[in-house]
């Protein structure tokens, strides 16, 4: 196990820098806009292009750019500094983690929480009103999109401008503090993005275990178990759905992955500091070294879920082994 | 300044209010008529109540903190609220500048070529400075302001005529300029290469003339950029929250929010300025501006917005059910659709005029809002600019019978399509006087409405005359940097280009934009490359007059000169909207559009 994870660990380091190479060739060859036009406003003289450019570093050719920024970013850690306004990228990316954190692993608890219920019940009751109730709930919550999803329930219940105002609503999120020195205020005003952000993944989650849980109460095993004269619930929590589960936490892994690199949609409607609306703002304005920035951490939650869910998965399934 | 941002806002402005304006302005069929009808459009300057804290709902971030550096309007808000420059604006008087730093007006040569600038004694900075404002800070604020560390977005364009400013302003290190003198500390003296001291006495409101501590801000200004941006040392009646021993800024999160405080060490004595609120904060991130509005009028405290005005549905509520909580303010600039005269068939002008004849600008001012938005343009100088009454108010240029009918002149335009075919045959022109012409014109306008609609409208509009248009829609910020701005790009026709003041002078408005000696091969803003040299001698002139009536009368003519050459459609004079709370006394500073935080009040 431990060269395992060791293997997968170095790995890690060669896809980031895979990652980080892909990412630069993408926005040096293919920008949105010119960076130092857009800082430079709209009296731009030669003069002051050519400092900006300087200054950014842009008149250097691109690989002695990328190398540059490799050596930061490898002996230094340093993601750079933003082009828009010379703050450090590291410091806006760890300023935000924290908000795109809790939305995240606050979110997937939610989803958790009512997507593996309502799959077993549905699994269990098959062919019922309630199988019908919850399948039909779930393909809603599914084409639903999350902004439409996150501005009706503001506009139903957020304090402020809700007809039932229940929760705390947009720009809620303190600015300073996080869920956990500041749980007062961070919790109240995470509730309703958590249900928003959770409702799609919910229902996927939800068929998903419908799904992989009719299948496994199907196998020999399962009859065998009843009967040896189990009873129904060891054998349904037992035996099926610690077999359906193994595929779910397979996609959990991704799915808080990416969640971790940023919600753009609920950071949006909701107006949390997250690293998604950091990402987006930065790609807008072609800010290079943010846009890297925060490509990186993404991918960095992505491959380290993946790896974690690797290592579960020995736990869960007995027959993998590393 | 900032206006580049209008410039860059020119889409993301008053989003719907299009259709909006459709259900409720009834002005739309005239000419350019007045503004609005029943809508509040300049500002009323109450006394407020002092105490209390409000909230300002922005979508975006300042562009920066830096005083040598920020050109964008939304920075221009906070800047002037934070810092003191020489001179600034009243809220309700956006022509006539008063004193701030200075103590009386600027002392100009009577051969033009110097200005003097007396400071008002006893201005301190905020913690951790804490010591009085001296006259050599502005000396350094425009040294730094010319280098490569602070690359300013306007040092060069209108103070390159100090004496002893770099030949390349913002390519080497912070160096004296000789030009600049200082003989005590309540005295500076600006001597001049050309005798242009109008036109820099009018610009001694812009932010470059912040002071700036030397002793303070050069370790900052020693790296490339600069990080005095995180350390700004404030002269305001209020300031970002600092470290008051470090002074590194920790109420500015870019992105997030602005927590703005009182400045312990401002003395009211010395200021016009009320400052009735005890603390502002901006919150940032409100992408969705409809909701962020909507906030600001149900709720308590709140104002928005930071982009020229709330989205249409939102303001058509407030227009209905909360008009006290909305205010109008005109925008002063030009919002023109823009002809390359490079590139053919615009190097003719009777096919420019034709266009402009046909152009219905009453349809294209609907796409943004209608009359309740702006006056239909018919020149560049806006309306209450100096100049504007010299050139003939809302009708200048009206004597040129293209710009006459703001719906369109078919019979007009035919006219001119005949004289362009008798000008040159080999034009594809037929009898009726429509192009017959395969070739399709590269036209780029922005994907965000209201400027794509704007965009439609011209096309569909241009098509009736038989051109084809090869027509792409771009990102805003794309749209300038990658194509219109950029001549080798060789586009046909730019429909979203606007133009906005950067301090009350006339030459502001018609020098950048229309001088041929201001073309450049990148960042260029003379969208039509205009390069007439009757008119660039005539500017040159102009420059050189007193602020006054013959040098108002001199830019009038000069706008009308350009008319004649007819490079472009002026459109919409337009204006910008804020809303606000029921319980907040929301005042508009004229000068930069923006809500004025030093004399907005809770009531």
């Amino acid at each position: 196990m431990a060269a395992f994870i060791i293997r997968r660990l170095l790995w890690m380091v060669v896809l980031l820098l895979v990652i980080s190479f892909l990412t630069y060739i993408i926005f040096y060859t293919l920008p949105a806009a010119d960076p130092v036009a857009l800082r430079a406003g709209r009296l731009a003289t030669p003069e002051l292009r050519a400092s900006i450019e300087h200054t950014l570093g842009l008149d250097k050719p691109w690989y002695i750019q990328y190398l540059k920024y490799l050596d930061r970013l490898v002996l230094h850690f340093d993601f750079g500094y933003s082009y828009q306004n010379s703050i450090s990228v590291k410091s806006q990316i760890f300023d935000r983690l924290p908000a795109t954190g809790a939305l995240a692993v606050g979110g997937a608890l939610v989803w958790l929480l009512v997507g593996i219920p309502v799959g077993i019940i549905s699994a269990i009751k098959r062919g019922t009103w309630m199988d019908r109730l919850a399948m039909g709930g779930a393909l809603v919550a599914i084409s639903a999109p999350v902004y439409w999803l996150g501005l009706v329930s503001l506009y139903l219940f957020s304090k402020g401008l809700g007809k039932i105002p229940l929760f705390e609503g947009q720009g809620a999120y303190p600015n300073t503090g996080t869920i956990v020195s500041d749980p007062g205020h961070v919790i109240p005003a995470l509730i309703l993005p958590w249900c928003v952000l959770a409702a799609s993944f919910a229902a996927v989650y939800a068929r998903f275990l419908r799904g992989n849980l009719l299948e496994t109460m199907s196998e020999d095993y399962i009859r065998t178990a009843r009967a040896k004269g189990l009873r129904e619930r060891a054998v349904v929590f037992k035996h099926g759905v610690r077999s359906a589960i193994t595929p779910i936490v397979t996609i959990l892994g991704l799915d808080l992955g990416i969640l971790l690199g940023g919600a753009i949609l609920t950071e949006t409607v909701f107006n949390i500091p997250g690293i998604g609306r950091l990402a987006y703002d930065a790609i807008q304005k072609s800010d290079l070294p943010t846009v890297q920035g925060t490509v990186l951490m993404g991918a960095f939650f992505i491959i380290l879920l993946n790896l974690v869910v690797d290592v579960i998965y020995a736990f869960l399934d007995p027959r993998v082994r590393y | 300044m900032r206006r580049s941002v209008r410039w860059t806002l020119c889409a993301s402005v008053v989003t719907a209010l299009a259709m909006f304006l459709a259900a409720c302005g009834g002005n739309d069929n005239g000419g350019g008529g007045g503004g609005g009808g029943t809508v509040t459009t300049q500002t009323k300057v109450q006394e407020g109540k002092k105490g209390g804290s409000l909230t300002f709902l922005a979508a975006g971030d300042v562009d920066w903190m830096d005083p040598g550096q920020t050109y964008y309007t939304f920075g221009y808000q906070v800047a002037y609220a934070v810092n003191r420059t020489l001179y600034s604006f009243k809220p309700d008087d956006s022509i006539k500048p008063v004193p701030d730093l200075a103590e009386g007006e600027p002392e100009i040569s009577a051969d033009n070529k110097t200005v003097t600038v007396h400071l008002k004694k006893g201005i301190k900075y905020a913690p951790p400075v804490n010591r009085e404002v001296k006259a050599a800070d502005i000396k350094y604020a425009f040294e730094r302001s010319f280098s490569k560390e602070v690359p300013s977005g306007y040092a060069g364009t209108y103070f390159g005529t100090i004496v002893g400013t770099p030949d390349k302003p913002n390519s080497g290190d912070i160096k004296p300029i000789s030009g600049i003198e200082t003989p005590d500390d309540s005295t500076i003296v600006f001597k001049l290469k050309d005798a242009t001291a109008p036109l820099i006495s009018q610009a001694l409101v812009m932010p470059i003339t912040t002071p700036v501590p030397q002793e303070y801000a050069e370790k900052y200004d020693k790296s490339t950029p600069s990080k005095y941006n995180q350390y700004v040392a404030f002269t305001g009646p209020y300031m970002v929250k600092n470290d008051p021993t470090t002074g590194k800024l920790t109420g500015w999160q870019p992105g997030k929010q602005i927590q703005m405080v009182r400045n312990p060490n401002w003395d009211a004595k010395t200021d016009y300025r009320p400052a009735y609120l005890d603390s502002v904060t901006i919150e940032e991130g409100n992408d969705d501006l409809t909701t962020a509005a909507r906030r600001a009028l149900n709720g308590s405290g709140l104002a928005c917005c930071d982009s020229g005005a709330p989205p249409a549905p939102v303001l058509k509520q407030a227009l209905q059910r909360n008009k006290d909580q909305v205010v109008f303010v005109p925008s002063g600039g030009t919002r023109y659709i823009a002809f390359n005269m490079t590139v053919k068939p615009f190097d003719n002008i009777n096919i420019r005029k034709a266009i402009i004849a046909f152009s219905d600008r009453n349809a294209l001012r609907l796409t943004r809002g209608g009359a309740v938005l702006g006056d239909i343009a018919t020149g560049w100088i806006p309306p209450d600019f100096p100049g504007f009454k010299e050139g003939g108010g809302l009708k200048q240029n009206t004597d040129l019978d293209y710009l006459k009918n703001p719906n369109g002149d078919p019979a007009l335009a035919k006219k001119y399509m005949l004289a362009a075919k008798k000008d040159d045959p080999s034009l594809p022109i037929d009898a009726n006087g429509k192009w017959t012409g395969g070739e399709k014109i590269l036209t780029v306008a922005t994907n965000a409405d209201p400027g794509k609609k704007t965009a439609e409208v011209f096309q569909g509009q241009i098509e009736q005359l038989g051109f084809k248009l090869n027509f792409r829609v771009v990102p805003q910020d794309s749209l300038y940097t990658k194509f219109c701005s950029e001549p080798e790009a060789k586009v046909a026709i730019c429909p979203n280009v606007g133009w906005f003041k950067d301090f009350v002078d006339p030459q502001s408005m018609l020098d950048a934009t229309f001088n041929g000696k201001n073309i450049l091969q990148h960042g260029n803003v003379n969208w039509p490359q205009l390069n007439v040299p009757a008119i660039n001698d005539a500017m040159k002139q102009a420059s050189t007059l007193a602020v006054g009536t013959e040098r108002n009368t001199a830019w009038a003519k000069i706008n009308h000169m350009i008319a004649e050459q007819a490079p472009a459609i002026p459109w919409i004079w337009d204006k910008s909207a804020t809303v606000a709370s029921k319980n907040v006394q929301l005042v508009v500073n004229g000068y930069d559009t923006a809500m004025d935080l030093n004399f907005s009040s809770l009531k």
